[in-house]
């Protein structure tokens, strides 16, 4: 008995902590329930070298300018991720006309330096200061999930700051200093060792056009303008002592009120913006906001028919096992959801339907116990030792139909895509989760109802209904 | 109800090797005529499916069901008459059209030369899969080889479970699964249009998880009984095991079942033929392992002179 009062705690603490986690942490709905468009990018090798594959670094620097072409979208929410070795996942939350995305991801990165015109002094800085305004108001709105007015909002700063991009492209000239001339931007600490500064070199060619462009610019207020896809990240200007010669041998350094991560991402911006590499759209799963309200709402209906159907069979068959098993059922529910939203499972349509399947099978580990207890209470043993011997024979069983599962499981998720791990995950997590309800949970119940109250060890036909004790089973042993 | 499985074994045979038969010419024939043993989805071999629904709240829109002939003459005029269409939903008012491969550009061209023929159509009830041909080929091998891990991981784990021959014919009954849910999609495939997508791979993945389930229960229980009475002839003990663990395999079976019926009768169009894989799957998972893996087993451990074996046969746990 103790022990079984102490099982019971634990379990009430872990459902207690479950319906805790399930209210607080909102399940993650993927794009094919909340609605979006989810486009895989891959990277290409160049037309001109054909068999040099870009590096990890490359994708990194491709993935910063694909985040950049986004941000300028006016999406909230958006998630850029590397998949594999080439191939860039972008996630767009909401959206369902992914067409114009599309439009600007693909294409390879423009990376030029211009020249500020003379005289537009004034103008530069008013605008780049209404400029750095909305980036900040955007970048802010983007994070979180926004309602109505805050979408038609973020709308119209992204239209604002388009418009301001545009005033900003045309305060500069180009002078043929393009990203082809480009051959390494990186981040290196500054000679005081606490800041950090971004080093570029270029090759020959831009090395002769980068002397030019500084010795016209230097000491004169003037910025070069670093534009990647016709927007400005970054605008230096060059000190006075270059007025000479321009800032020669094709190396230079941008300083600023730079930290490492501030340097790091300057870097990997211009860095990006020099790759050649062409991107392409390969797959695109764009799946609008009321189908997939339609989804979860079917969604619910099945699992609940299903969930309701499972617990009347097992009251039916089972009689007053089934009923405990019932309860253990509901716990199991709601301790793999609460895993879901700990693990930080995203839920999908097929992830949803390795759930629903996952109930089936957290049922056999009690349809397996309570069919032995039926055969040792047939075999003349009393109602404990039947409970007993019934789960510990039984558990041989439950471990290998639920290892064979999850191996099945394992090879998906290894080497499954998106759709496919979601389903593997939850019913993996629904297969772990089961193992553990049906040795703890139903296993404590049970012991616990036959232990406290004597009216049911009396009637060992409430577990197995025409239970003959005379007519001793054919298999005793 | 105490019936002989093992007594009956040629007619389990024979239905699971008609079964099997069928299933493969239905896979030939569709090879002939589709260039696959399944019908393809785009996952697997790309393309564009884009499926739209008209905006009802327009007055008159949804009066009549959407034309056919109008959306094919859409198609035509845009390159793409040998694209497919489909009508779904009540009174039809659901789109949905299967071309090659197109960029956001054309798609957006189709959409709105679309939207002018057949009528508005509401934007929030868009669904586009697009799938370039390179990642189709990705998703299709990716697909198979973990079909094959699978395969190959649940050999292993049943060789150190149990013993080797255990493990051969589990798999037995596993592909005799595979292969007939295979052959119904295939037959679904040519007379119903129905297509394989990455799904369909993944129910033949659950399949193998879950029907390996029965066997293993029954194999379990068959250890049991040749430990606990070495004497007994193997078929007996076969016989013994089976009507033993009859009752789990129903039930277990039922109770999958009903989840999943769910799933097939209003789970929407994604799932429906995914529930429909698996139901089917798991049917005859559960036929197999009563049926085919017992008796080749019994078979297997007769021809070879069964009582010295079965001695030998001692269990790993207990």
């Amino acid at each position: 008995m103790q022990k079984q009062r102490a099982y019971i705690i634990l379990i009430l603490a872990l459902v207690a902590a479950a319906i805790a986690i399930l209210t607080t942490i909102p399940p993650q709905l993927g794009l094919d329930l909340r609605g979006g468009a989810q486009l895989t990018i891959q990277v290409n090798p160049t037309k001109e070298q054909p068999d040099v594959k870009p590096t990890a670094e490359d994708i990194e620097a491709v993935q910063r300018v694909l985040e950049n072409r986004i941000n300028e979208f006016g999406v909230s929410e958006t998630t850029v991720q590397t998949i594999g070795e080439d191939k860039i996942l972008i996630q767009l939350p909401g959206e369902s006309k992914p067409e114009e995305a599309e439009r600007r991801l693909k294409g390879t990165a423009k990376l030029e330096f211009k020249q500020q015109k003379k005289g537009t002094e004034g103008d530069f800085i008013a605008e780049s200061q209404v400029n750095r305004q909305l980036k900040a108001q955007r970048a802010f709105l983007s994070q979180n999930e926004l309602d109505k007015e805050e979408k038609i909002k973020l709308a119209e700063i992204t239209e604002s700051l388009q418009k301001s991009n545009k005033a900003i492209a045309l305060l500069f000239e180009s002078v043929g200093l393009t990203g082809t001339n480009l051959a390494d931007a990186r981040p290196q600490p500054d000679q005081t060792g606490n800041r950090w500064e971004v080093a570029i070199n270029f090759d020959d060619a831009g090395g002769k056009k980068f002397a030019e462009l500084t010795k016209s610019l230097a000491g004169t207020g003037r910025s070069i303008g670093i534009f990647l896809d016709d927007d400005l990240i970054s605008s230096p200007v060059v000190g006075p002592e270059f007025a000479d010669t321009g800032i020669a041998g094709g190396r230079a350094v941008i300083t600023g009120n730079f930290d490492l991560e501030g340097a790091k991402d300057l870097g990997i911006q211009i860095k990006g913006g020099s790759l050649p590499f062409p991107v392409a759209i390969v797959e695109n799963r764009t799946v609008g906001a009321t189908l997939g309200q339609d989804s979860i709402r079917r969604s619910i209906i099945a699992a609940s028919v299903g969930l309701v159907l499972v617990l009347i069979f097992m009251v039916a068959y089972y009689r007053l096992p089934g009923l405990i098993a019932d309860g253990a059922l509901i716990v199991y529910a709601l301790l793999t959801m609460a895993c879901y939203a700990i693990v930080g499972v995203t839920l999908t349509l097929p992830g949803i339907a390795g759930f629903i399947l996952s109930i089936g099978m957290a049922v056999d580990a009690n349809v397996l116990i309570f069919e032995r207890t039926r055969e040792e209470l047939r075999a003349g043993k009393t109602l404990y030792r039947s409970v007993e011997s019934g789960f510990f024979r039984a558990f041989s069983s439950i471990l290998d139909s639920n290892v064979t599962t999850a191996i099945a499981c394992l090879a998906l998720l290894w080497l499954g895509s998106g759709l496919v791990k979601g389903f593997a995950v939850t019913l993996l997590i629904g297969v772990l989760v089961s193992m553990f309800t049906a040795v703890t949970c139903s296993r404590t119940l049970m012991l616990l109802v036959v232990l406290s109250l004597p009216k049911v060890r009396q009637k060992p036909e409430l577990f197995c209904p025409n239970l003959n004790v005379s007519n001793q089973s054919r298999q005793a042993g | 109800m105490n019936f002989s499985i093992t007594s009956k074994r040629n007619l389990w045979w024979g239905i699971s090797g008609a079964a099997i038969a069928v299933s493969v010419i239905m896979m030939i024939v569709s090879f002939t005529s589709l260039n696959a043993p399944i019908r393809p989805g785009i996952d697997f071999i790309g393309g564009t499916r884009i499926q739209i629904a008209r905006d009802c709240t327009v007055p008159g829109n949804c009066d009549q069901p959407i034309d056919t002939a109008q959306v094919q003459e859409v198609l035509n005029t845009q390159d793409l008459g040998n694209g497919s269409i489909q009508l779904l939903g009540e009174n039809k008012q659901i789109l949905s059209v299967r071309t090659e491969n197109l960029d956001g550009d054309r798609r957006s061209e189709l959409l709105t030369s679309l939207g002018t023929t057949i009528g508005k159509f509401d934007d929030k009830t868009v669904q586009i899969d697009s799938v370039g041909p390179t990642i189709g080929e990705e998703l299709f091998v990716s697909g198979i080889l973990a079909l094959l891990v699978a395969f190959f991981g649940i050999i292993v784990y049943l060789s150190i479970r149990f013993q080797f021959d255990y493990a051969l014919f589990a798999i037995a009954a596993l592909f005799h699964d595979v292969v007939i849910t295979a052959g119904v999609f295939s037959l679904l495939g040519l007379v119903m249009g129905i297509e394989a997508d990455s799904l369909f791979l993944v129910s033949l993945l659950t399949i193998i998880g879950f029907s390996v389930n029965d066997t293993v229960v029954i194999y379990d229980r068959i250890r049991e009984n040749i430990a606990a009475n070495p004497e007994l002839e193997i078929n007996t003990v076969i016989d013994n095991a089976v009507n033993q663990t009859l009752g789990r395999s129903i039930n277990t079976t039922l109770t999958t079942l009903l989840p999943l019926i769910g799933i097939f009768l209003f789970g929407g169009q994604t799932l429906k033929f995914f529930a429909l894989a698996l139901i089917i799957g798991f049917l005859l998972g559960a036929y197999s392992s009563i049926c085919i893996a017992s008796t080749l087993l019994a078979w297997w451990r007769n021809s070879k002179g069964s009582n010295s074996l079965a001695v030998a046969d001692t269990p790993a746990s207990e």
